[in-house]
């Protein structure tokens, strides 16, 4: 089984550690699969402007170097520890409202994805460049700092058929109502500190290497979970 | 009057050894003639890594002993578990190099209480080669690492050599106390009693012997109820009339992430190992740290112009020290992280009394109590348990 995380944050957001330690960080403890998922977002409402007035989003200027960045740290990845990372982004769209947000990661994006575009735009954009959807912390999280990201749940009936996967646990929380639901599934840290190293994290029963991975979630055979601990 | 004098003698004592301890470090690392030589023969060696849990730096520090410039030897990572997350990174590595003889070795194993020393049974009993190098899975090396420390097993009086540390890689607050004290404290005490008293401390984080040579005192067996095996070793050693061998050769010890708690957590089991080890002399641990004894005049005569001068002075020089040593161990920590370095004093100050009321030491996940010569035995569920249990509940309170 491979053991990965699909929801990784480095400083190109807010995550606090760099780019390269992030990637020792996870290969040095022997992880197979990565995907860095640094958040974009909308930039239309003061959430969204102070983000991006702080540097805390991928902007579609910084999408190159981001980009760039990821490729050159994934081939010393493989090198280093056989380790595969796959770029990615957040697709966040905050709001005032728990119910109006929803957070989305979009794994082996090509070209930006503004967050501002509306949710269908957004979705038939990553379907184009075969991207992988996910829905993260779709429910309500045990963190009582955070808002709450809902919309995507509460128009499940709408938006359900462009979702690839649904985050069924993140970093502590469990989310069991996409059990309930039957929906396909991954865990990931919403890695932001070291210490979130040790939290849920996907485990896919597939080759390593890009197509087999986005195969695997997207059929959701042979996809596990499990508590990361040390 | 009379106290804050007697205190300021024990205070200039304790900057004295300081500065021999600083000259101790200078000497032992200073480039000497090669007194060895090459040796003629590299004789072929087992190399036992005994692993649980992940360690900072892990995969790097198992890596740098299986690109080893040495002519024949064998790894052997040991667990007791397949579902240690170690487990992934030692298969990992294996893969990585697969044309290396690696071998992994993963057997539950009781024979006694130090859970260290359990996973070293199956592995010591899966080596072939009759030269073994235990070291923990904490450090990494560099490629000449094993060319430079079998020289002195040339000469067949020596029967163990073990290493000097260096704490490297400090990225949080725990970390780089943790490497202040490796790089000042242990390393300079190391120092100065391998050169001036003639004490080599042994360290566990790396020991070359002869199998021979540890069968001749009881193998492992007879470390495998003490917590300070890797001591007991040496001692052993010694008292065979052997010879054991500090190598001026640094070893580094990765500490990148630590917390406080595992900072305190550390010390305060190294604490307890060095007071049932050492008895009255770990009295004499105290003394030798100056900026605690520097805080004693402030807490008992109040914040007056000496008190004060004498505790800023002194943490001037402790930082001006552990910068100098840093800088001759070419440690790369940031300059500005020395500034922390008396404040590291006084916590490892107030460590140093734990040991006095607390005898009890939780290892690897297990909790023992420590007697003579750190022997363990099963922490007793009577009495005194629930301040344990009163414990546990506020640091599950705590935890994040």
């Amino acid at each position: 089984m491979l053991l990965c995380d699909f929801h990784i944050h480095t400083r190109y957001s807010d995550g606090s550690v760099g780019l390269r330690r992030t990637v020792d960080l996870f290969g040095q403890a022997g992880f197979d699969v990565i995907a860095i998922t640094d958040h974009v977002v909308n930039g239309d409402n003061p959430f969204g402007k102070l983000a991006n007035r702080f540097k805390f989003s991928v902007t579609g200027e910084s999408f190159e170097a981001y980009m760039s960045h990821v490729a050159e740290e994934a081939e010393r990845a493989w090198d280093r520890y056989g380790m595969l990372i796959i770029p990615g982004v957040e697709i966040t769209k905050n709001s005032f409202s728990s119910d109006k947000s929803a957070h989305l990661l979009l794994i082996d994006i090509k070209e930006f994805i503004p967050a501002s575009w509306g949710y269908e735009k957004i979705f038939l954009e990553a379907k184009k460049q075969d991207a992988l959807i996910v829905a993260c912390h779709p429910h309500r999280t045990s963190d009582k700092s955070f808002i709450d990201t809902l919309f995507l749940w509460n128009n499940r009936d709408k938006y359900a058929k462009y979702i690839d996967a649904w985050e069924i646990a993140n970093r502590d929380d469990v989310f069991n109502v996409i059990s309930l639901k039957k929906y396909p599934y991954i865990a990931g840290s919403d890695f932001h500190r070291v210490r979130h190293l040790y939290s849920w994290k996907s485990l896919l029963n597939c080759k390593k290497d890009m197509e087999s991975v986005k195969q695997c979630i997207r059929s959701n055979w042979g996809v596990a979970i499990t508590l990361f601990r040390n | 009057m009379v106290l804050f004098w007697i205190l300021g003698v024990i205070i200039l004592w304790g900057l004295i050894m300081y500065t021999l301890q600083i000259v101790a470090v200078r000497l032992t690392l200073a480039p000497t003639r090669n007194r060895e030589g090459d040796p003629r023969i590299y004789p072929p060696i087992s190399i036992i890594k005994p692993l649980k849990g992940l360690e900072d730096n892990l995969f790097g520090n198992l890596e740098s002993f299986c690109v080893q410039d040495y002519p024949e030897y064998e790894v052997i990572f040991s667990l007791q578990d397949e579902n240690d997350p170690a487990y992934k990174v030692v298969r990992k590595v294996k893969d990585k190099f697969a044309d290396k003889p690696i071998s992994i070795v993963v057997e539950r194993c009781h024979h006694g209480f130090n859970p260290k020393v359990n996973n070293l049974f199956p592995a010591y009993r899966h080596s072939k080669y009759p030269t073994i190098l235990i070291s923990d899975s904490n450090v990494t090396v560099g490629p000449d690492y094993l060319r430079t420390i079998v020289k002195p097993m040339n000469n067949s009086k020596v029967g163990l050599v073990c290493n000097l540390i260096k704490g490297i890689g400090g990225k949080t607050i725990g970390s780089i106390f943790e490497n202040l004290h490796l790089n000042s404290f242990i390393l300079g005490n190391m120092c100065f009693l391998n050169k001036y008293l003639r004490i080599p401390c042994v360290v566990g984080k790396s020991m070359l012997m002869r199998k021979s040579d540890l069968e001749a005192i009881g193998g492992l067996t007879s470390v495998k109820d003490v917590l300070a095996e890797d001591h007991f070793i040496g001692e052993k050693i010694r008292g065979q009339k052997q010879t054991v061998v500090l190598s001026n050769y640094l070893i580094h010890n990765v500490n990148e992430y630590w917390n406080l708690r595992k900072f305190i957590n550390r010390h305060v089991r190294w604490g307890k190992m060095r007071w049932k080890i050492g008895g009255m002399k770990y009295l004499l641990e105290l003394t030798i740290n100056p900026v605690f004894t520097a805080c004693l005049p402030l807490l008992l005569f109040g914040p007056t112009e000496k008190t004060l001068s004498v505790l800023t002075s002194v943490c001037v020089i402790k930082i001006i020290g552990d910068f100098y040593l840093g800088r001759n161990l070419s440690t790369p920590m940031h300059p500005l992280f020395y500034l922390l370095s008396p404040l590291k004093d006084l916590v490892i100050g107030l460590i140093w009394l734990v040991p006095f009321v607390d005898d009890t030491v939780v290892w690897r996940g297990n909790r023992y109590r420590m007697g003579k010569d750190t022997r363990l035995s099963l922490c007793s569920e009577r009495g005194g348990e629930w301040k344990y249990r009163i414990m546990e509940g506020i640091k599950a309170k705590l935890a994040w």
